[in-house]
């Protein structure tokens, strides 16, 4: 009896995997092949390396950051609505209060010292990872165009 | 069943530690305190000291030097140029033991000054004419430059022998710098007022070795005092992810980052397997959760009968003032003082014998202890 209930289970489980297992296959979509070319990338790359010397502290490695003290930049609406003002605390720094998510921060980011190919490398891996994705990744040009 | 039952629940303590990000040993204070504004409209305050005559110098990280004075702020010229990236940038300031004889301030900064793109930290002295500084001398300038933002330090202090301490943050090279003593980072020195290194610093006479080294194995060291009774130098480090500590600095000893750590990398991962071993100095108090402590001093003034002999530490982290109750050198008690006020990144005892705290995007205020209502007690 214990051998069929274990065997019953172990055929649920496979039986599960496979059914989810095409279904993912069915809704690769153009927007998930851009993510992982994006993820192959040198300004990708590059970004991750300023994340991890410069963000990382505050924001942390998954992106969340520290509920009332930083504000997550993963499904950040404030990342994904306002390109023009990531860049601009990212290159100038950010004091005051704003609100991310509906969850108010009253914090200060401190101008990063980054050059303008670095401001658009660190916004390409910051919109493309973890939930994050965003195909439309910024260019040195977009980078410098920001101004104070 | 049994092993496995026990597997499951180490591995939810395991994760209930790892998630811990909440600060549960602090308590709020016993006794109110208020603050108020005493130097306004500062970005970021990194460090301050104050003049004979009461007047202070205040450096901002931007690379601004001002001096308060009769409630105004006079800019002062002739500051050197700093590097400005990441954590970088117009750092510490200090006073010479007998300013008010030779007038040397001591200022510490990034500079991208000698080979190689980036920067790294540099200790001057320079004196004040007018509003101008003049005689400026770079005593001290770690190599080699690089692009990395994080972990330039740098407090400092002089002892009672009249020698001056200050700290190099390890730069963001954790496995190259801290544990060895040819390479800058990761350090605290000790020079001689003028630069020189003294003779029997720990390392002069070894091989390779950078002989302005005191003591190394550290990550990011930004609070110094001179302990006021015992004279010797205490330092607090910021840790990764948990394992801020508070040191007392003994000649030539390693203080183990990154090989003993009480915290882990901001991956979750370990960094080291052990938080002590043998030949390596464990701290006297380690912060988990981390604060990110900025700034340090001892309340020796009878201005605070609740604070007096204690230490005071900023938070940058939780934007606080941190009261760390001594007895000895065993913290006893915490308390959180100054909740919410903004990134806390200098504290000072005044000649008047207040507490002053630099506070990010805020500037200087002035603890006030507040008395007890009576029959309140």
């Amino acid at each position: 009896m214990k051998l069929v209930l274990s065997l019953l289970l172990i055929l649920f489980l496979l039986s599960c995997k496979t059914i989810r297992k095409e279904k993912s296959e069915l809704v690769v979509s153009n927007a998930e092949i851009t993510i992982s070319k994006v993820k192959q990338s040198d300004t990708f790359r590059r970004g991750n390396q300023v994340y991890s010397d410069f963000c990382i502290t505050c924001h942390l490695p998954d992106g969340k950051g520290i509920p009332g003290n930083f504000p997550p930049l993963d499904g950040s609406n404030w990342l994904s609505y306002n390109r023009k003002g990531s860049i601009h605390a990212i290159k100038f720094g950010l004091q005051g209060p704003i609100e991310v998510n509906g969850e108010m921060y009253n914090n200060l980011m401190v101008p990063l010292g980054l050059s303008d190919q670095e401001v658009a490398d660190v916004m390409n891996y910051t919109m493309n990872s973890w939930s994050n994705s965003n195909g439309n990744l910024v260019t040195e040009e977009e980078g410098a165009a920001v101004k104070k | 069943m049994k092993s496995i039952i026990l597997l499951l629940l180490t591995i939810s303590l395991f994760s209930l530690t790892a998630c811990a990000q909440k600060d549960t040993t602090i308590k709020d204070p016993a006794t109110t305190f208020d603050y108020e504004l005493v130097v306004g409209e500062l970005q970021i305050p990194w460090g301050m000291v104050f003049l004979p005559d009461a007047s202070m110098l205040i450096t901002e990280k931007s690379g601004e030097l001002i001096h308060f004075k009769d409630g105004q702020k006079q800019m002062i010229s002739g500051v050197p140029e700093v590097y400005q990236r990441g954590q970088g940038g117009l750092l510490d300031i200090a006073l010479h033991p007998n300013y008010g004889q030779n007038r040397w301030i001591y200022l510490s900064y990034s500079s991208s000054e000698g080979e190689g793109e980036g920067g790294n930290t540099t200790l001057m002295r320079a004196k004040l004419s007018g509003n101008q500084l003049i005689e400026k001398e770079v005593l001290y300038k770690a190599t080699p430059n690089t692009t990395k933002g994080q972990h330039f330090g740098s407090r400092i202090t002089f002892d009672n022998d009249g020698y001056l301490y200050f700290s190099i943050g390890e730069r963001g090279e954790k496995e190259l710098n801290p544990q060895d003593i040819t390479r800058d980072g990761g350090k605290i020195y000790r020079l001689n007022d003028d630069g020189s290194i003294p003779s029997d610093n720990p390392f002069v006479g070894t091989p390779n070795a950078k002989e302005a080294i005191y003591s190394y194995g550290h990550r990011n060291p930004q609070g110094m005092i001179l302990h006021p009774e015992s004279g010797e130098i205490w330092v607090h480090e910021h840790g990764p992810m948990g394992g801020d500590e508070i040191n007392v600095i003994k000649k030539g000893a390693n203080y183990g980052w990154p090989v003993v750590t009480h915290g882990i990398d901001y991956s979750g991962l370990p960094i080291s397997e052990e938080s002590s071993t043998p030949g390596m100095e464990d701290p006297i108090y380690f912060w988990v959760p981390s604060i990110a402590p900025s700034g340090m001093v001892q309340v020796t003034s009878d201005k605070y009968p609740h604070l007096k002999g204690n230490l005071l530490v900023g938070s940058l982290k939780f934007q606080y003032l941190e009261l760390l109750v001594l007895d000895g050198k065993e913290v006893v008690k915490r308390e959180k003082l100054l909740k919410d006020i903004g990134r806390l990144r200098d504290v000072k005892q005044g000649p008047d014998g207040y507490i002053y705290a630099a506070v990010e995007g805020k500037g200087i205020v002035r603890l006030i202890e507040k008395e007890t209502p009576e029959g309140n007690e």
